[in-house]
């Protein structure tokens, strides 16, 4: 598999879309070719990352409203 | 004597209660403007309560909400301004995909640049730069978890397209953030 193949084919190995001999394939890649392994990681950096973040939360006053709202039409 | 509370408003409160934080962040990835994303999700449960008997329980409720939030979040978008058209990723059809090896790894650990300030809003500048309908898919299934399959279902699309725009959302922020990071590596 050359690094263009896996770049194709990235996608659905990382959402784990791919048959177990693609993925097989895609695991010798990584071993064997730095960049790709390098990008491999970065992802999944990333995707740590981004779900260790705090996350927001609907503002009180926004939830009033809302409440208010099933209150009023939702009976 | 007080009138019970119907069983729609009752599923509809309990969905505030337990998905109004996510559903509130899902319209804040997208809109980038918090008093625009509480309003579509105000705008989301006010569509909600018209259809609430036109739901047939296809999809979970949470799914059908979040389906309704991200339009009203893309309605907002689109009255707000033009500038950010949702057939941008069109235009990036033929585009081919970034090189793997284009930049070095980052160079310092997850744990190490996590809750350094200036990591954290060089990460939150990064994720507002794809466009909006990646920004959305990034946020369900990169953040949120949710199977591409109801990302899909929420977003509309085909799970391959979504496949596609994660993953360029994923290069475009690793493309972000990594100059960030190889920089404060390096100094």
């Amino acid at each position: 598999m050359k690094c263009n193949e896996l770049l194709q084919r990235f996608a659905e190995y990382a959402d784990g879309a791919l048959p177990d001999d693609l993925c097989t394939e895609i695991a010798r890649h990584l071993e064997r070719c730095p960049p790709c392994a390098d990008l491999e990681r970065d992802l999944k950096d990333l995707q740590r990352m981004c779900r260790e973040q705090p996350r927001p939360c609907l503002p009180d006053e926004a939830r009033r409203r809302i409440e208010q709202l099933l209150k009023d039409r939702c009976r | 004597m007080t009138e019970a509370p119907s069983p729609a408003r009752q599923a509809l409160e309990a969905a505030l209660r337990e998905e109004g934080d996510r559903l509130y962040g899902l319209a804040l990835r997208v809109t980038r403007n918090p008093d625009m994303a509480a309003d579509a999700v105000h705008d989301g449960f006010a569509a909600a309560i018209e259809k609430i008997d036109d739901f047939r329980g296809d999809s979970a409720l949470s799914t059908w909400l979040y389906r309704i939030v991200f339009r009203k979040a893309i309605d907002l978008l689109r009255k707000r301004s033009r500038e950010e058209p949702l057939s941008d990723e069109d235009a990036e059809a033929g585009r081919p995909d970034e090189a793997p090896g284009r930049g070095s790894a980052w160079s310092r650990p997850p744990d190490e640049i996590l809750f350094d300030r200036e990591s954290t809003e060089a990460l939150e500048q990064a994720l507002s730069t794809p466009p909006a309908v990646q920004r959305a898919a990034f946020e369900l299934r990169e953040v949120e978890q949710r199977p591409t399959d109801e990302v899909a279902e929420i977003l509309n699309l085909p799970p391959a397209t979504v496949r596609v725009y994660l993953h360029r959302a994923r290069l475009k922020l690793r493309a972000a953030l990594g100059p960030h990071f190889r920089e404060a590596a390096s100094s």
